[in-house]
């Protein structure tokens, strides 16, 4: 596999087969630059002028400048300067909020204008304006989209998307937080789609494949539990009950009809099954069924009132008593399990078969340990220092108070950005003396404390935590790979890791990898009692899914791809140009998306089990449609 | 572990939002939380600031973040627990299965619960180390202990019990609640001692997780579901796998063999060492593969690339 070789390989084979484009996708960084430099000015410049007004003119004389402490609390105008402080620090941060919107509504409806949203597939591997525009627009909304959905009011993110005109979310639906679920969705009323469930409405395959690019309907009253991902071009009907994890492929069609739906793909699943999975009795079945019913008896009795009540108390009596019949029927399997145990509590030595790891499990340990505060305190402080110095360098002598004021939201991203780079060269700093102290070194160890490898892999993650948290949570996200290139992850700019966990050392990564929305990268696992250390491989044009597990010693060839919701368990290789898909992943096809035809759909209905191919156009210029291969070309 | 912003992660408060009004509760808990912080920013000013010499003022700056977010934070728990408190009176929390209708007392009251708990958890989970999401933990009803870490995935906010040592992977969720059709299900979890729950995994409500038991990435519980105790558990919905050895001593050497495989891993290391052992010669292959790149006509990977590697 080394590139030499397969060069030449390609120039001996030049003659023999057809020719297929591989072009690599335009990103206009100087285009997302601009754009996010105007909606990010403009959202400062109000709040700017509303907070350091209010603090020149009332808090700092009435309430800084107070003499006494206790005359803060019996002079009203110190007392109230105080007391409007927090609500002035609200509204600011509201109006921020709205101008954001505002400025990405305006740039979004100019792209919507030039190249306008519609469904199909936009091919990868051949440049075309319409691919540009979506990446603008897709970089566009995620400035917005983050500071919503993560800010102090997650509530205003429905109104953000409605109005920049991304998706159309009905009244009474709660979207969760995700990583998706932001554009080309129309979802119906009273739904609600849990945490972390994905409605990707884009689709990548294959480095140099295809984008599907298809809007997802959801009908009235839909619930997603959590997890579910949801691809491209689905229809959600109305009535449909997903329990976690199930997801669907692209273009898959659910009836609803108050059924549920459960598994990776996901199938109806029936009355019994559904009341062992959620512990349901058969009348809270029924409940659910005649919803419409129960709410009309819940209405009348709230008409009555308080004759009624008493009879509402003793139904939650019974339903207390049910429930602590399971939890005795659980002690009685507890005290079997006891029983068991002894039974098998022999001297069992465990063979090869016991010990193999052919399950993964995580490696989130983040234990607060005070120790690690030495650490801390001196980066947050050297860095803040050169924050303090360069704010008071700003404000040393102001001639013009508007002049100082209209430079401040440009003042206020450098200020971040010292912030975050000087942690991160005195992370740096501090990691190169506790490398020299103990050299990170891959193999099995104990995870407890005492163990010297152990606990210095602790202090390694500790100390690159805060510069990955810091550059991660800033309004550049991407820029991260500049510390994942210093703190220890070979990697290069043309490669993404933004969306997904990884750890901070032993990962090798390619050319042009993408990395899915969600996916964890794993150099260290704990299992049990040990800590396993393998170095994780990435060659180029890899490309991992979302959701999706990498385990440690885990590597994969050139153009391969792993699907959505997979894992590899560990030391698992994946061969070069092959697509694998499971738990644990096995191989499923061979990675031809730049060779396949783009023009066919397949439709799945999944409560009739049926598949039926059609036609659809391909999203692309019109001078270059002749490029792609349609019809009958073979 | 580093973690995307993109994410969402650390302590799981729904944000569903059935009346406006509710969200009275939330200004006042940031309202209330605020003013300690000034007051306490007024003392610094007070012995600090100096027009002509403000040194002493801007050394000291960053180091004064840290206690007043302390101090935000602990307001802000302190504010929202006596609302807590109050909101519980009038409905007192409780298991079972409700209708997601906001006629339904419990699942309004359930709403309200997340509204106050929002702004104390929101704020002790934006810091790069989450010290202070043991405290919230402790103080809305999770039994958890120091030694846990629950940050790197989604924990709900009550009835919810968690032994020692119990790690949680990334992206799993462990919930004591959940919403499916028209019913919210609220069923107390516990987690023992020792567990390890991979990431993207999830704990359905209900379920019991035994001591030392390892639930593997990307499976699902059902609800009430009973982990045996010592045991590996995987798949979609989880089912028993094979026991966990792996707390036994002196198994070092022996955990994860697998044969060929090392072979395979040497030819990949040979590569790669090649490219990363001298910078020089790293650079010259990046520089290449650059060239190449930027060549627009390219062919496909052929058969016998895939074979030289068997």
């Amino acid at each position: 596999m080394s590139e030499v070789v397969s060069e030449e390989q390609q120039e001996q084979k030049k003659g023999t087969k057809k020719k297929v484009i591989r072009e690599d996708i335009r990103l206009q960084y100087h285009w997302y630059l601009t754009i996010f430099f105007i909606i990010y000015y403009f959202s400062w410049l109000i709040p700017v002028f509303l907070f350091f007004g209010y603090v020149n003119f009332a808090f700092l004389p009435y309430f800084l400048e107070a003499n006494n402490f206790f005359t803060i609390f019996l002079d009203i105008k110190s007392l109230l300067s105080l007391f409007l402080m927090p609500l002035v620090i609200v509204t600011c941060y509201l109006i921020r909020l709205i101008t954001v919107g505002i400025f990405t509504r305006i740039f979004w409806r100019i792209t919507e204008k030039i190249s306008p949203t519609k469904d199909g597939i936009i091919p990868r591997n051949i440049r075309s304006k319409v691919a540009d525009y979506y990446h603008i627009r897709s970089f566009m909304i995620k400035y917005g989209k983050n500071l919503f959905t993560k800010g102090l009011f997650p509530w205003l993110a429905k109104w953000f998307f409605n109005f920049i005109g991304a998706s159309k979310i009905g009244k009474g639906t709660t979207i969760e937080e995700s990583v998706g679920s932001d554009k080309f969705i129309n979802v119906g009323k009273n739904c609600y789609v849990g945490v972390n469930s994905t409605l990707a409405s884009h689709l990548i395959q294959g480095v140099f494949g295809n984008i599907s690019y298809f809007e997802i309907k959801l009908g009235d009253n839909v619930t997603l539990a959590g997890m579910n991902q949801i691809g491209p071009g689905s229809s959600i009907h109305t009535d449909s009950y997903l329990l976690p994890l199930a997801s669907t492929s692209k273009h898959s069609i659910i009836k609803g009809g108050k059924n549920y739906y459960f598994g990776i793909p996901l199938r109806k699943i029936f009355k019994r099954k559904i009341m062992e999975f959620l512990n349901l009795t058969p009348e809270d079945l029924e409940k659910n069924e005649n919803f419409e019913e129960y709410i009309q008896k819940m209405k009348e009795e709230k008409k009555v009132k308080r004759k009624n009540k008493k009879s509402i108390q003793e139904k939650s009596i019974e339903k207390e008593n049910n429930i602590k019949g399971t939890e005795e029927s659980k002690k009685g399997v507890k005290a079997n399990n006891e029983q068991e145990k002894e039974e098998t509590n022999d001297n069992y030595v465990p063979d090869e078969k016991d010990l193999t790891l052919d399950f993964t499990t995580s490696s989130a340990i983040s234990r607060i340990n005070i120790k690690f505060l030495a650490v801390y305190f001196p980066i947050l402080w050297l860095a803040g220092l050169m924050v303090a110095v360069y704010w008071y360098d700003y404000t040393r002598d102001i001639e013009n108070w508007i002049n100082t004021l209209l430079f401040l939201p440009l003042i206020i991203l450098a200020m971040i950005y010292i912030f975050i780079f000087g942690v991160l060269i005195f992370s740096k700093l501090i990691l190169i003396v506790v490398n020299l102290i103990h050299k990170p070194k891959e193999g099995i160890f104990l995870a407890e404390i005492g163990d010297r490898d152990y606990e210095f892999w602790m202090l390694r993650t500790e100390l690159k935590k805060i510069p990955f948290w810091l550059l991660r949570n800033s309004p550049l996200p991407w820029l991260d790979v500049i510390a994942f290139r210093l703190l220890g992850i070979s990697m290069d700019f043309s490669s993404h890791l933004t969306d997904a966990w990884c750890d901070g050392e032993f990962i090798k990564i390619g050319r042009k990898v993408l990395i899915g929305q969600g996916a964890t990268i794993m150099s260290s696992m704990v299992v049990g009692k040990y800590l396993i250390i393998k170095k994780v491989l990435f060659d180029n044009y890899v490309m991992v899914g979302g959701h999706t597990t990498i385990a440690p010693g885990t590597v994969m060839g050139q153009d391969s791809v792993i699907a959505a919701i997979s894992s590899t368990t560990f030391g698992q290789i994946l061969k070069p140009n092959w697509i694998y898909f499971g738990v644990p992943a096995k191989i499923l096809k061979e990675n031809r998306y730049a060779e396949e035809r783009r023009d066919i759909i397949i439709k799945r209905h999944v409560d009739d089990e049926i598949k039926l191919e059609e036609t659809h156009e391909v999203n692309i210029d019109e001078d270059k449609k002749d490029l792609i291969k349609i019809g009958d070309d073979e | 572990m580093s973690v995307p912003n993109t994410m969402r992660i650390g302590p799981f408060l729904p944000t569903i939002l059935l009346r406006k009004r509710y969200l009275t509760f939330y200004i006042i808990i940031i309202w209330g939380s605020l003013i300690p912080l000034f007051l306490e920013f007024w003392f610094y000013w007070k012995f600090l600031w100096d027009y002509s010499r403000p040194i002493h003022f801007y050394t000291f700056l960053p180091l004064l973040i840290i206690p007043m977010y302390v101090t935000l934070v602990l307001a802000a728990i302190f504010w929202a627990k006596i609302v807590l408190f109050f909101v519980n009176l009038f409905h007192k929390p409780r298991e079972g299965v409700f209708l997601r209708h906001y006629l339904d007392k419990d699942y309004r009251y359930w709403c309200i619960r997340n509204v106050v708990k929002r702004w104390p958890f929101w704020l002790s989970h934006r810091f790069p180390f989450p010290f202070m999401d043991n405290v919230c933990f402790k103080v809305f009803g999770v039994k958890t202990k120091f030694s846990n870490s629950l940050f790197e995935g989604w924990v709900d906010t009550e009835f919810i019990e968690f032994g020692k040592n119990v790690v949680v992977g990334q992206g799993a969720i462990v919930q004591s609640s959940v919403i499916i059709g028209n019913l919210l299900i609220i069923r107390k979890t516990i987690i023992e001692d020792d567990v390890r729950i991979g990431s993207h995994s999830i704990v359905m409500p209900g379920t019991h997780v035994g001591k030392r038991c390892v639930l593997a990435a990307n499976s699902v519980t059902t609800v009430g579901q009973n982990l045996k105790e010592g045991w590996i558990y995987v798949g979609i919905p989880a089912k028993e796998y094979k026991k966990n050895w792996f707390f036994m001593d002196g198994i070092k050497e022996k955990i994860g063999h697998v044969g060929d495989i090392n072979e395979i891993l040497e030819k990949y290391d040979k590569i790669y060492l090649k490219r990363i052992d001298k910078m020089k010669e790293r650079r010259k292959l990046k520089k290449e593969l650059k060239e190449r790149e930027k060549i627009r006509w390219q062919q496909e990977p052929s058969e016998d690339d895939l074979d030289s590697i068997g």
